[in-house]
């Protein structure tokens, strides 16, 4: 039998900055239904630059792990059509994103727009929402 | 097919006042001119919101009566949400505070309210979306990202149409400048024009601005071609009538050092004659700053103390989350959604009622939820738009529920 | 070549040639022209192809098309939703539709390369093929 070697070596992990940002088509499908399949698919969500992501090992539609100090979560991940600066990622506002937000807002403004996380290949599905509620 | 009726979205904080419905048999058939934002706001959501104590299914009543009981014996209730509501539920909402001498604050606390509050107490010059349309030459999107969050801002007003002082078409009459970390889709249309900072740069760039209106040779730490900002600085320089769309990248990024936004603008205003505009996003967020201070002088994050009514961040709604509330009322929000898990996870630990046309996040674990009618669809009122101006919204079919300000009042009379 | 250039400019269907669709020796041509075509399906006298699926309904071709300017000048001309129905451009349940392809200016023997509904497109939505 072959020994799948996969199994014992733990993907890498690749610090990431993400930025949460606003897109009207998640932001009309969540509005329309928050639990349905088409709301998940755009907010569990993360783009990166395509040649980051070649650096990374992550395929264009990979599921990653994104780890914070204050939660983690599956998402899927996506090539951004554009160039990006090296080591952001992007995700729409919503719960995925949320639930890597630091708890520490002396200004009463959580840092929204500058998480950091760690990002890994993962083979876990996505979150679901369900999941969420139990974090 | 029938005569449509003309109608103002509350999809975001443009409140497109051009939008035509068709009804028929009291539903929406289709909606014109409306984007998808919009429209959805029309359709309205798929799940709506139940009448629940426990999470078992009551008689409205019960729930408002329960609401109130929860909101008494609470000794720090903290009221929060507001953005999707009229003016008039929110001054309903601000009375009902003061008489339970509670906490109120709404999604501008860590949105748009800085910057409203500077353009409230004159810092930062401010103009409408009208003055835009018909007569700016130069705008600037810092940090903000119309085409994916206020879809028709460049169509209605910022970019696209022909204004008074701007007859011949944008490609001639207009320049378009996006500032930003990530090429959006509003970059896209600034062809020529975009500006790539790196996260948390934006400071830095208004000072090498600055120092390029002033003619000095601009610094950076980062990397930078500092012959782009001179050329930006003389764009600036030559505009007749210029406005700044600030976003949240912008907001966020300079909030520790927020004065440098009024000393920019004073600086820009030397040599031009520049306006900023905030991005507030809910239909109403500007509204429920316009309304509390007319009542106390203050935008948000308010407490109704025993010396009267104080504005700080301990009374921001993300401290009461933390760890100051003992009762939270959320009105057509869903922070369970919206804001970090690791501050919202306490609200599973202390009684939470929400009032919401839909059933969301918050209301799966919402200890009382009380359903009330889509404001602007099926009940009317008032509303501010993002500029400042203010707009009326008529409601458009028949609704049968209670609208949030009846739901306040009735949580009111309870209480009293 | 005639055929091919009537072909192009959509006076012509390839399923009008009789060898393609009947001999045998170009079946593998036939299967070809079927793919490079394929996308010119639903499109309009000028090529024009709307993606809903990418449209956000934000106007800004309504409000940039010099025809409905043009044919609008108080209602699309200045931001608003169509105030007639000249126009080209306008949005329907938060997706752009079009109309009236005759006044476009890729339509007719003096047509030209407009790409007024392009550029302004900031989802890719509009295309002309």
């Amino acid at each position: 039998m072959a020994l799948d070697v996969g199994k014992f070596i733990k993907a890498p992990e690749y610090d990431v900055k993400i930025i949460s940002r606003r897109d009207v088509f998640q932001a009309s499908v969540c509005e329309e239904d928050r639990f349905s399949d088409e709301c998940l698919e755009l907010s569990a969500l993360i783009v990166l630059d395509a040649a980051e992501m070649k650096r990374m090992g992550i395929q264009d539609g990979a599921n990653v792990r994104l780890t914070s100090k204050w939660g983690s979560v599956v998402v899927r991940a996506r090539a951004s059509p554009r160039e990006e600066q090296k080591g952001l990622g992007f995700m729409v506002n919503g719960p995925w994103v949320n639930a890597l937000v630091s708890d520490e807002a002396p200004d009463g403004i959580p840092a929204f727009k500058d998480i950091e996380a760690k990002i890994t290949i993962s083979k876990d599905g996505i979150t679901g929402i369900q999941e969420l509620h139990l974090l | 097919m029938t005569e449509p009726i003309t109608w103002t979205c509350t999809g975001c904080a443009l409140l497109c006042e051009d939008i035509l419905v068709y009804i028929k048999d009291n539903r929406v058939e289709k909606v014109e001119h409306a984007c998808l934002k919009g429209k959805a706001r029309v359709y309205g959501c798929k799940h709506t919101a139940m009448s629940t104590v426990d999470q078992e299914e009551v008689d409205i009543n019960n729930a408002i009566i329960q609401a109130a009981e929860i909101l008494e014996k609470a000794s720090n209730p903290s009221l929060y949400g507001w953005s999707n509501s009229t003016s008039e539920a929110q001054v309903a909402g601000i009375e009902l505070a003061q008489t339970l001498g509670a906490c109120i604050d709404s999604t501008s606390s860590f949105c748009q309210g800085i910057t409203i509050n500077e353009i409230m107490n004159g810092s930062i010059p401010s103009c409408t979306l009208e003055d835009v349309r018909e007569k700016a030459d130069v705008v600037i999107y810092w940090g903000a990202d119309p085409m994916s969050s206020h879809p028709r801002h460049l169509s209605r007003y910022s970019y696209f149409p022909r204004g008074e002082l701007r007859q011949r078409g944008y490609e001639e009459d207009r320049t378009a400048i996006c500032i930003d970390v990530t090429e959006s889709r509003t970059a896209k249309m600034c062809k020529g024009m975009f500006f790539r900072i790196p996260p948390g740069g934006d400071a830095e760039f208004m000072r090498a601005l600055m120092d390029g209106l002033a003619g000095r040779v601009p610094k950076l730490s980062y990397d930078f071609d500092v012959k782009r900002i001179l050329e930006l600085a003389a764009v600036l320089k030559k505009a007749e009538f210029g406005v700044i769309f600030a976003g949240l990248g912008l907001v966020y990024s300079i909030k520790e050092e927020f004065d440098l936004i009024s000393e920019f603008m004073s600086t820009l205003n030397r040599f031009s004659n520049f306006f900023l505009i905030p991005m507030a996003g809910h239909f109403n967020m500007r509204g429920f700053n316009h309304n509390l201070h007319k009542k106390t002088g203050f935008i948000h994050r308010l407490g109704f103390t025993k010396n009267g009514p104080v504005s700080g961040v301990e009374y921001s709604v993300l401290e009461q989350l933390k760890h100051g509330a003992d009762a939270v009322m959320v009105v057509g929000s869903d922070p369970l959604a919206s804001l970090p898990l690791s501050i919202t996870k306490r609200l599973k630990d202390i009684p939470l009622i929400l009032v919401d046309p839909c059933a969301n996040l918050t209301s799966r674990v919402a200890d009382v939820t009380i359903p009330c009618v889509a404001s602007g669809i099926e009940v009317g009122g008032t509303a501010v738009r993002l500029d400042g101006k203010n707009m009326d919204i008529s409601p458009l079919i028949q609704g049968d529920g209670l609208s949030d300000e009846m739901v306040i009042r009735r949580i009111m009379e309870e209480v009293n | 070549m005639a055929f091919a250039v009537a072909l192009l400019s959509r006076t012509k269907q390839y399923t009008e040639c009789p060898p393609l669709m009947e001999e045998e020796q170009y079946i593998d041509s036939r299967q070809k022209l079927e793919t490079i075509l394929k996308p010119l399906e639903g499109a309009e006298e000028t090529g024009l192809i709307i993606h809903e699926e990418l449209c956000s309904g934000c106007g800004n071709c309504v409000v940039a098309c010099p025809v409905n300017v043009a044919n609008d000048p108080y209602g699309s001309g200045r931001g608003f939703g169509p105030t007639n129905g000249k126009v080209i451009f306008r949005v329907e349940n938060g997706k752009v539709k079009a109309a009236n392809i005759e006044e476009c200016r890729r339509f007719g023997k003096d047509r030209i390369l407009c790409r007024a509904c392009i550029d302004p497109c900031p989802t890719e939505a509009i295309e002309f093929v």
